[in-house]
């Protein structure tokens, strides 16, 4: 790399950490940190050299709501948070507030509808399927549109293990991330990152067996995972299937 | 000290420990909601920005690496991403809100001891006031370069320059 574009690297990361690289310049950049390691390490070095200035700002302690949030969206606790409890700012917020989450439970309510149609196909796959995890208590069964089986999943009481399948035809620069989708509406809660091949092992966050599970969900992700704990894009659902 | 209580929680919350996630939040979420207000001015936004950031650092504690400054500042960095993408996502800030926002007072900045901070402050000293006026209020405040014009009563082009000639002087003062 020559001193120019040394240069405008270094240009280029610091307006994206400060945050006035806007726009389709800023996706660009994000692409760039993706397919070039100087890139996402030059940012890496202003993200240290500016982001101590936060640290000026007299602390400000935010609302015991938000923690409570957290908790819930990580799938840490089993009850909902009531809307109505911890906004207090003002009637207008309240009313914009509660239009949102009722159309983003709809919206799951329709996935888990979707999911159903694909569980005529899995019981067909199940009959085929060796299950090698000693004392898996249920299954599940990716498939794509054409039906062909994309990944396997075997959930045993601790563990969710695995198996990406030879239809798989990963993309280099994204990731595959596995969701809950909870029968009560609630926000999808992440289960992690999906293998691209081989078998992987995701650990089994007490909730899962807590809660009813209408389906569970695939997403497609920027690298490292969704990066606002919500599923970008939805591209596949299963149901699970528990075994006698 | 600080930092290394927060890398041990850290460590721990890798492994999946939310007893040490509930002691990382208590201690940082007051740092990092600053932060976020300071950005986004209205509580709501302010909120779901902090939310999101810890979601994030929960499923990400792994990825932290040491050397590459202290774990509240790569937690900030976070929060200042997430505070970002709600500012595209809520893209017309009205003007009153703003205006509000235009209560950025250099004097009410804390006092700083950590040696990074140190460094960091002499070298923002160095700047021309213009340029550090034009930076704090990018980071501080979440200005767009053209927000900064309203503010700095300049030309863009003349805030485009002050703020790339302003990262590109701290960048040479903090690696010298």
């Amino acid at each position: 790399m020559n001193y120019q574009s040394e240069n405008l690297k270094n240009s280029l990361a610091a307006e994206y950490v400060l945050g006035t690289l806007r726009g389709p310049a800023r996706q660009r950049f994000q692409k760039l940190m993706m397919q070039h390691s100087a890139f996402s390490e030059a940012t890496s070095t202003w993200e240290q050299h500016l982001n101590t200035l936060g640290q000026k700002l007299p602390p400000v302690t935010p609302d015991s709501s938000v923690w409570l949030r957290i908790e819930q969206q990580l799938g840490f606790t089993d009850a909902p948070v009531q809307n109505n409890q911890p906004i207090k700012t003002s009637e207008q917020t309240v009313s914009k507030v509660v239009p949102i989450t009722k159309a983003r439970s709809r919206v799951w309510q329709s996935i888990a509808g979707l999911a159903s149609a694909a569980a005529l196909v899995l019981a067909v796959l199940l009959v085929n399927l060796d299950t090698s995890v000693p004392d898996t208590k249920q299954l599940a069964l990716v498939n794509n549109e054409q039906t062909q089986l994309l990944w396997a999943l075997e959930i045993s009481a601790d563990t969710i293990s695995v198996q990406a399948t030879k239809s798989l035809v990963a993309q280099a620069n994204a990731d595959y991330e596995l969701w809950i989708v909870a029968a009560d509406g609630r926000a999808p809660i992440s289960l992690g990152l999906l293998p691209k091949t081989g078998k992987l092992s995701l650990s089994k966050p007490a909730i899962f067996d807590q809660i009813e599970i209408a389906a569970l969900a695939v997403s497609i992700e920027p690298l490292g995972g969704s990066p606002n704990g919500s599923p970008t894009t939805v591209l596949y659902t299963s149901k699970l299937v528990t075994l006698s | 000290m600080e930092n290394e209580q927060h890398l041990a929680l850290l460590g721990a919350i890798a492994q999946g420990d939310k007893k040490a996630f509930s002691e990382l939040y208590q201690s940082t979420s007051q740092q990092l909601y600053a932060v976020s207000l300071k950005m986004l001015t209205r509580k709501e936004l302010a909120e779901e920005a902090l939310q999101e950031a810890y979601v994030r650092i929960w499923h990400n504690a792994s990825e932290y690496r040491q050397g590459k400054g202290s774990v509240l500042t790569w937690m900030i960095s976070i929060v200042r991403y997430r505070a970002l993408d709600v500012l595209r996502y809520n893209k017309v800030r009205k003007e009153s809100e703003f205006d509000e926002s235009n209560n950025f007072d250099i004097e009410t900045i804390e006092q700083v001891s950590d040696a990074e901070q140190l460094l960091l402050d002499k070298c923002l000293q160095q700047l021309d006031t213009q340029q550090r006026q034009a930076i704090y209020l990018a980071y501080f405040n979440g200005c767009s370069h053209k927000e900064v014009v309203k503010h700095l009563n300049n030309p863009l082009g003349t805030i485009k320059s002050w703020i790339r000639r302003g990262l590109m002087s701290l960048q040479s003062c903090l690696t010298s």
